[in-house]
């Protein structure tokens, strides 16, 4: 290893079935959660593998996969509420082809997001879902993401006229 | 609530609550006491993770089944409230402790805890901070998106938590001991600075925008810290002062009150908030200065008598700093500058009327520059009081005892002092030195209202100075005229800069005549007789008048002034010229004096040239032959001529006593003698300068006259119509930087131009233009 690789520190990760992964400290701060904990506990303390009881090594490979790519982008600022980053759905080509996995995958990778407090990664996922759901019948969701109707016919019969208005003719 | 349905899953959330809060309070409870141990990472992650799973393990159940379509519009039912109260209520419990044990401790031990527990608290407010972020970022989120009041992100839910179960019981203690601490320092004790600076500090922590809770505010510091802390200074300051001032002088009390303001001062950036500033300073101005004002400014009439500059400009300092502080002062100092001006003149004039221009200016100039200076020094230069000496200079030059009798003097003896400083003499002053002594004649000049006066003086001056080449420089009169020009405007220098034009031009001409005139007498073959120049000097702008005698120069004289004409005719057609015979002069040479290899040169006039002149043909003239043949008039002949002459000893007459009258016979002294070669017999007598300023001073009047004419025709002409009571607004406006003008003066004028039809009166009080 060259000098100037050494000077990056490194962090061990420790997946919820304890597999160690090392990454760079800067890739792996792009989690709140991490960037948070270095700095309270002192990076020295950070000798052993960080345990990440939530997250799977097939899942955290992937989430550290993303943010590896995305570790130069700008950290946008913490009340970054902005209309144009809620109201978009457009996702970077890359993001598109990252996201290229199977449901099950989706959400985890979703779920790890929200945990780890990695924002960007978060809005890529609930962006990627929210396209996947964009001009489905309500039939047409529910086959998607396999959900079983559980309204009785006058339930759903009451809620569609009460959102007659929002329907899209 | 909805009991009938699914009690199974909300005795499991019991559950499930119960264990994690143990957990939960068993590590919060370790980062409240123990953090200064560290903790690991695996408790970190697991508190962190354990309220995440909290937060997310339990989906929205059927309990919310009595409103599924509102909830729509909620979205997602958010967890965490359990957790956030729990935790709010541990914290309590926490302060109650804390608050007992701070019971046990008073003043500096009391202040120590407290900066102690709140350090302890705040780190472990961060810490609990990051540890609950999942709580943050979505159930406290939501909370106040919704606009929920009481409810705060985890790390200002301490810092209330704090102000409302510790603060609030413990904060009059903690501030009485603060004062206390202060007191003592400001008794000269050394207290340990950093002690208030942690209080202060957290004071203002806890300052919270209860609309906007991102913000901080400083009201609980401004309440809490900053109104006590001022009342307890005010109260200090207002004891200290009065005993210091029943103690000691005046003078004693202004270096204390100066050290003291810059004492508190400096304790704002050692341990306040910067925000306290003006309010101290306000608190403490009021204390030291404003309740002592009358007392200082008694104070200063005693030190300007005594000219101490520190003290004035300690003074000064203090009382620069409350609301009309200075204007008292301002009016004593000039009372001041004026009366000592006023008594700087007396002495002046005590000496009688014969004193010496200079002698009038520099007593002027003394005050002036004296008070000026401390003016810059002890005052800063500060406009207003730049005005109250302006002020009084203005009155003390223009009204004194010098200027009593007749208010022109001032601009007199100040042209004259100008022009003796013009003129060529042995103990002139070097160039610098001159200029700087014209500059001084402009500081005084300034304050003149008389300007037209010593104008008009000034440009007889001016003249005498040209026509007899007596100026010190042409640099140095430039110089003088371009500082008046400055002042007074391009109108007031005009005739000035003319004529001194005119005797440059005058020096060209002389030269193209001389060429003209050697030519000429080569062609006739002829010898000069007599070497003469001449001064062409514009009628209008020289303030000289035609002689007052006949005169019939001498033949000499005669040919070379002819022969000057006609060279002057050849190059102008059309223009007369007058012979100011009593300005000019010339040299002659007495070869009729005995033992005398070299002989005697006499500078003459012109008149007692033709006298002399005449000897040439007899050695004994009657007075009655004199005047027939020079023509001059019987007062001329006595003052000027014969009177120098015989006192010169150039002529005798038969005895002592002899009056210049028909019959007394004057002869020509061949036995002559005098020390110097060159012999000035061309001196003017006192009584002729007596009677010369008297006469500018007539001309002044006149000039008025004309001037306010011309203003009043001016205006009403632009005008066309005006009120009486305008127009001599507007003429007083015009005029008065040239002389302050009587309103008398200027009615009378207004009738006179009504006279002479330049202006009619309407029935409406108002005056109209005639065109």
């Amino acid at each position: 290893m060259s000098a100037k690789a050494e000077e990056t520190s490194q962090l061990i990760l420790q997946s919820s079935d304890n597999e160690d992964i090392t990454v760079d400290k800067d890739v792996a701060e792009r989690s709140v959660l991490i960037k948070n904990m270095v700095s309270d506990l002192g990076e020295e303390a950070m000798t052993e593998p960080i345990p990440i009881p939530n997250v799977n090594a097939a899942v955290l490979k992937k989430v550290i996969e993303w943010c590896t790519h995305h570790k130069n982008d700008p950290i946008p600022a913490t009340e970054d509420d902005s209309d144009s980053r809620k109201k978009t759905t457009d996702i970077e080509e890359w993001d598109q082809k990252f996201m290229q996995v199977d449901q099950e995958m989706l959400f985890e990778i979703i779920l790890a997001a929200n945990y780890l407090d990695i924002k960007q990664l978060l809005d890529v996922g609930c962006k990627t879902v929210a396209n996947m759901i964009k001009g489905k019948s309500p039939e047409e969701i529910r086959k998607t993401f396999n959900i079983q109707n559980d309204f009785t016919p006058e339930e759903e019969d009451q809620i569609r006229r009460e959102n007659e208005w929002a329907e899209d003719r | 609530m909805a009991p009938a349905v699914a009690t199974t899953p909300a005795n499991r959330a019991r559950d499930d609550l119960e264990q994690t809060w143990a957990y939960l309070q068993e590590n919060v409870d370790k980062v409240m006491h123990n953090l200064r141990e560290g903790m690991d990472m695996k408790t970190y992650m697991g508190v962190y993770t354990k309220v995440h799973n909290f937060c997310t393990s339990q989906k929205p159940t059927s309990t919310q089944q009595a409103g599924p379509i509102h909830s729509a519009s909620r979205g997602a039912h958010l967890l965490g409230e359990e957790i956030y109260t729990l935790l709010g209520s541990y914290l309590s419990d926490h302060l109650k402790e804390v608050y007992n044990k701070a019971e046990s401790h008073t003043d500096e031990a009391l202040l120590s805890f407290y900066i102690r527990e709140w350090k302890r608290y705040t780190d472990a407010a961060k810490y609990n901070n990051h540890l609950f972020k999942y709580l943050n970022r979505h159930w406290v989120k939501r909370e106040m998106d919704e606009g929920k009041k009481n409810v705060y992100d985890i790390y200002t839910l301490h810092l209330v938590k704090w102000k409302d179960d510790f603060f609030t019981k413990v904060w009059d203690r903690v501030m009485a001991a603060v004062l206390k601490l202060v007191e003592k320092q400001r008794n000269g004790e050394t207290i340990d600075q950093l002690q208030v600076k942690a209080i202060v500090d957290s004071c203002v922590s806890l300052g919270l925008d209860e609309n906007d809770p991102t913000k901080s505010t400083l009201d609980v510091y401004r309440r809490h810290f900053e109104a006590p802390f001022l009342t307890a200074t005010k109260t200090y300051y207002q004891q200290e002062s009065k005993l210091f001032v029943a103690q000691n002088s005046v003078v004693e009390y202004m270096k204390k009150a100066e050290a003291r303001l810059e004492e508190e001062k400096d304790r704002v950036g050692l341990f306040l908030h910067p925000d306290i500033m003006k309010k101290l300073m306000d608190v403490c101005n009021e204390a030291l200065i404003t309740d002592h004002s009358l007392l200082l400014r008694d104070e200063f009439q005693l030190l300007l008598d005594n000219e101490r500059k520190e003290d004035l400009t300690r003074m000064y300092k203090l009382l620069s700093r409350i609301k009309d502080g200075l204007d008292p002062l301002r009016n004593r100092f000039e009372a001041h500058v004026r009366k000592a001006g006023l008594a700087s003149v007396d002495k002046v004039a005590t000496s009688g009327d014969n004193f010496e221009p200079k002698v009038y200016v520099d007593a002027l100039l003394e005050v002036h520059s004296k008070y000026q200076q401390l003016v810059t020094v002890a005052f800063t230069g500060e406009s207003e009081f730049v005005r109250s000496l302006d002020n009084a200079c203005k009155e003390f030059v223009n009204r004194n005892e010098v200027c009593k009798s007749n208010s022109s003097r001032s601009p007199e003896l100040l042209a004259k002092y100008t022009d003796q400083l013009l003129k060529k003499s042995a103990k002139a002053a070097d160039e610098a030195e001159l200029e700087d002594l014209l500059q001084q004649i402009m500081v005084v000049f300034k304050y003149i209202e008389d300007k037209d006066v010593f104008q008009k003086f000034y440009s007889r001056m001016l003249a005498k100075r040209l026509v007899n080449a007596s100026s010190i420089s042409d640099d140095a009169e430039t110089s003088m005229i371009s500082k008046l020009k400055e002042a007074c405007g391009f109108e007031y220098t005009n005739k000035l800069q003319r004529m001194f034009q005119d005797v440059q031009i005058s020096k060209d001409l002389n030269s193209s005549y001389r060429d003209w005139y050697d030519k000429v007498l080569q062609d006739g073959g002829e010898k000069r007789s007599v070497d003469s120049s001449y001064q062409i000097l514009g009628t209008g702008f020289w303030p000289l008048n035609a002689p007052n005698t006949p005169f019939t120069p001498p033949m000499e004289v005669n040919k070379a002034v002819e022969s000057f004409r006609r060279f002057y005719d050849q190059k102008h057609t059309g223009r007369k010229l007058t012979w100011l015979w009593q300005l000019c002069k010339g040299e002659i040479r007495a070869n009729y004096v005995k033992q005398q290899k070299v002989p005697y040169t006499f500078q003459v006039s012109t008149y007692q040239m033709a006298v002399l002149l005449l000897f040439n043909e007899q050695e004994t003239l009657d007075y009655s032959e004199i005047q027939e043949y020079t023509s001059l008039t019987d007062e001329i002949l006595e003052h000027q001529v014969l009177g120098i002459l015989v006192k010169a000893r150039v002529v005798t007459t038969g005895s002592e006593d002899a009056k210049p009258a028909a019959g007394t016979k004057y002869t020509l002294n061949p036995n002559f003698k005098n020390k110097k070669i060159k012999v000035n017999l061309n001196v003017s007598v006192k009584s002729e300068q007596k009677t010369e300023s008297d006469e500018t001073h007539k001309t002044v009047e006149e000039d008025r006259k004309l001037l306010l004419q011309a203003v009043i025709v001016r205006i009403m002409k632009g005008r066309k119509k005006l009120r009486h009571v305008q127009l001599v607004e507007e003429v007083i406006n015009q005029v008065k930087n040239r002389f302050p003008p009587k309103v008398s003066d200027i009615k009378k004028n207004i009738d006179a131009l009504m006279e002479k039809d330049y202006l009619e009166r309407l029935d409406n009080d108002e005056l109209a233009y005639i065109a």
